[in-house]
């Protein structure tokens, strides 16, 4: 029962998926309306960006909540444990991004550009935080650290099950599961910051917001949340984790939910601030997407805020599969088209520019002409960056079936209750109130 | 305001939390009517053993919040575009991004303190209301579980009091609230 085996059509089924992925990235490459192949680009980074941003986020839900004392999470835990782990295929994805940016191979990042950074003051500026060094050694050491804390987390955790003795050995293990948690937090949230700014925020070059990281992180959170329920709804059905109930359930789609109003609060303080002050440098990032992005820009809100409020309001919804799934998904899918938002307008636009610039020559080339025709551009309808096109989803798909076959094939390397956890039997008897432990909320499915 | 005694209770105080909750369970069971259970803290699964339906407390809280949401963002549209337009920043007269904040405080604000009031209302509590304990140490670390015994029979009575001596209570007590 605590043992989980990948079976052979599930492989067949993920690997499938996977190639539909690659397929449809290879034809990305080709089928681009934009110059530098920024189509191609700016999908890879997106989908690498956000699921290894899950997997950053999966380690930093065990720390929080092992450093919060939570005993309710222990009995799912080996799936974070194992989504945590995805940040190591996540660093061997960013390599071909860090190759491309030293090979002149995109241009999805302006100020990695030496001309362009000559030329522009606020962009030289920035250079001391925004070039390739900072870019390819943050992003090795970053991740490499993270990847650190997410494979010592996952060894203790393990060897607790193996030697752990609970009360006998002082709970050796979880003791140091805490210390491993604790130290990782602080490191955990300036380091990913720095991270976020420069893998996405940064796209838009001259651009900068103070909130982006918190509200880029709870993005991830929410997807990281939505996934893990989508995860344990389906390995329930299949007969596993027969230990998580309803309120389980419930206590994760309460994350959903408190955490939507978190994104929402963090979306609109962004907003509200940039839009008031009005300076012309910050409004852009708005004008530019509220202009030409408009389809996306009110969907991105009214799929992870107005939905997921009023669906997860109730408190029988959030132990019902249904509406629970249902809003899963639903801000899953959100929250990879609030990334598509924060990436591929900027690419575009950097993508258009520095195609013009080259067309142009660089000789008399006027700035502030430059700067001029910018400041409002009217774009044309484009697929995969107006709207995610089928070779979008069809990428998104392949790195999703990348990531599940990842995480189920992790599942298989651990008992699926830790077995001395000295948390475990609060896990397993978890209530909330005023629910008690043994109703499972008109879930028949067992 | 102390309202007159009207109600004879017949109740038992108990020692643990388990104790009383079998006894509610048992009380259940035996088609006794339970009066109402007093508990130093909120006991686990208690509200399952008395059968107690699902409080409609947050519904009335929605619409608190809506009210004050209606009330903020309605307010505020007919104040800066009817009443006493203003320019602040250069913005519109009607700035629904700058009306946000507000609205969502004011939501906030009537959702809550409607809740409090209707909470209180309910459950007859609020300033200088007096209600009746039944017993000191229920607030304290003693579970009570009591019966109506107002026009009961005698056999009624004894039968309420042996089913308190039978589920372990310590201290049998009959009242006047």
């Amino acid at each position: 029962m605590n043992a989980f085996t990948f079976e052979s059509k599930h492989k067949t089924f993920l690997i499938g998926a996977m190639i539909l992925g690659l397929v449809c990235l290879v034809l990305s490459y080709f089928m681009d309306s934009e110059p530098m192949h920024v189509r191609f680009w700016s999908n890879y980074l997106h989908n690498t960006v956000f699921f290894t941003g899950i997997g950053f986020i999966s380690m930093f839900i065990i720390a929080a909540f092992t450093t919060a004392w939570a005993g309710w999470f222990v009995g799912m835990k080996r799936v974070w444990e194992a989504m945590s782990l995805f940040l190591i295929p996540g660093l061997i994805l960013f390599i071909p991004i860090i190759i491309g940016m030293w090979g002149h191979w995109h241009h999805l990042y302006h100020w990695a550009d030496a001309e362009a950074v000559a030329a522009d003051p606020i962009l030289k500026g920035k250079a001391s935080f925004l070039n390739k060094g900072w870019y390819t050694f943050g992003t090795l050491i970053i991740v490499g650290t993270w990847i650190y804390f997410a494979w010592k987390n996952r060894q203790i955790s393990i060897a607790e099950d193996e030697e752990g003795e609970g009360v006998a050995d002082n709970y050796a293990h979880h003791r140091r599961l805490r210390v491993y948690a604790a130290i990782f937090l602080p490191i955990a949230g300036f380091s990913s910051a720095a991270m976020i700014w420069q893998w996405v925020m940064s796209i838009d070059a001259h651009w900068y917001s103070t909130l982006f990281a918190w509200y880029s992180s709870a993005s991830l959170f929410i997807a990281a949340m939505a996934l893990t329920i989508l995860l344990l709804v389906y390995l329930k059905n299949q007969g596993h984790f027969a230990h998580i109930t309803s309120n389980h359930f419930h206590d994760m789609g309460k994350f959903v939910f408190a955490i939507s109003i978190f994104w929402t609060y963090m979306w609109f303080s962004q907003y509200m601030l940039i839009w008031y002050a009005n300076v012309g440098e910050e409004t852009i990032y708005f004008r530019h997407r509220f202009d030409n992005y408009r389809a996306l820009f009110f969907a991105n809100l009214i799929m992870n805020f107005v939905l997921p409020f009023f669906i997860l309001l109730r408190n029988d919804n959030k132990r019902k599969y249904g509406p629970l799934v249902f809003a899963s998904v639903l801000v899953f899918i959100g929250h990879w088209v609030d990334y598509f938002l924060m990436i591929k307008p900027g690419a575009r636009l950097t993508a258009i520019e520095a195609a013009a610039h080259h067309a142009h020559g660089h000789g008399g080339h006027d700035h502030a002409e430059h700067a001029a025709e910018v400041v409002r551009p009217v774009f044309d309808f484009a697929m995969g960056f107006n709207i995610p096109g089928l070779l979008e989803i069809g990428i998104m798909i392949g790195f999703l079936a990348g990531f599940l076959y990842f995480v189920l094939n992790q599942l298989t390397k651990a008992s699926l209750v830790p077995q001395n956890d000295p948390y475990i039997d609060e896990a397993l008897h978890h209530e909330v109130w005023p629910y008690p432990a043994s109703e499972d909320g008109g879930n028949h499915h067992h | 305001m102390k309202r007159s005694p009207n109600k004879d209770v017949l109740f038992g105080l108990y020692n643990d939390e388990t104790e009383i909750l079998s006894a509610v369970h048992k009380a259940k069971a035996d088609h006794l009517d339970i009066y109402d259970v007093f508990t130093p803290f909120p006991v686990h699964g208690m509200e399952d053993a008395m059968e107690l339906s699902e409080s409609r407390l947050h519904m009335a809280g929605f619409v608190y919040g809506l009210i004050g949401l209606l009330t903020a963002f309605l307010g505020m549209t007919w104040i800066f575009t009817s009443d006493w337009p203003i320019i602040f920043g250069g913005k519109p007269y009607w700035s629904v991004p700058a009306f946000i904040p507000i609205t969502f405080e004011l939501t906030v604000l009537f959702a809550a303190i409607g809740m409090v009031v209707t909470f209180y209302t309910i459950c007859g509590m609020g300033p200088g209301v007096i209600n009746p304990t039944l017993h000191d140490r229920i607030t304290d670390d003693k579970f009570c579980l009591a019966f109506d015994v107002t026009n009961a029979s005698d056999a009624d009575k004894s039968k309420f009091q042996s089913f308190l001596e039978k589920t372990g209570a310590e201290e049998i007590t009959q009242k006047q609230i």
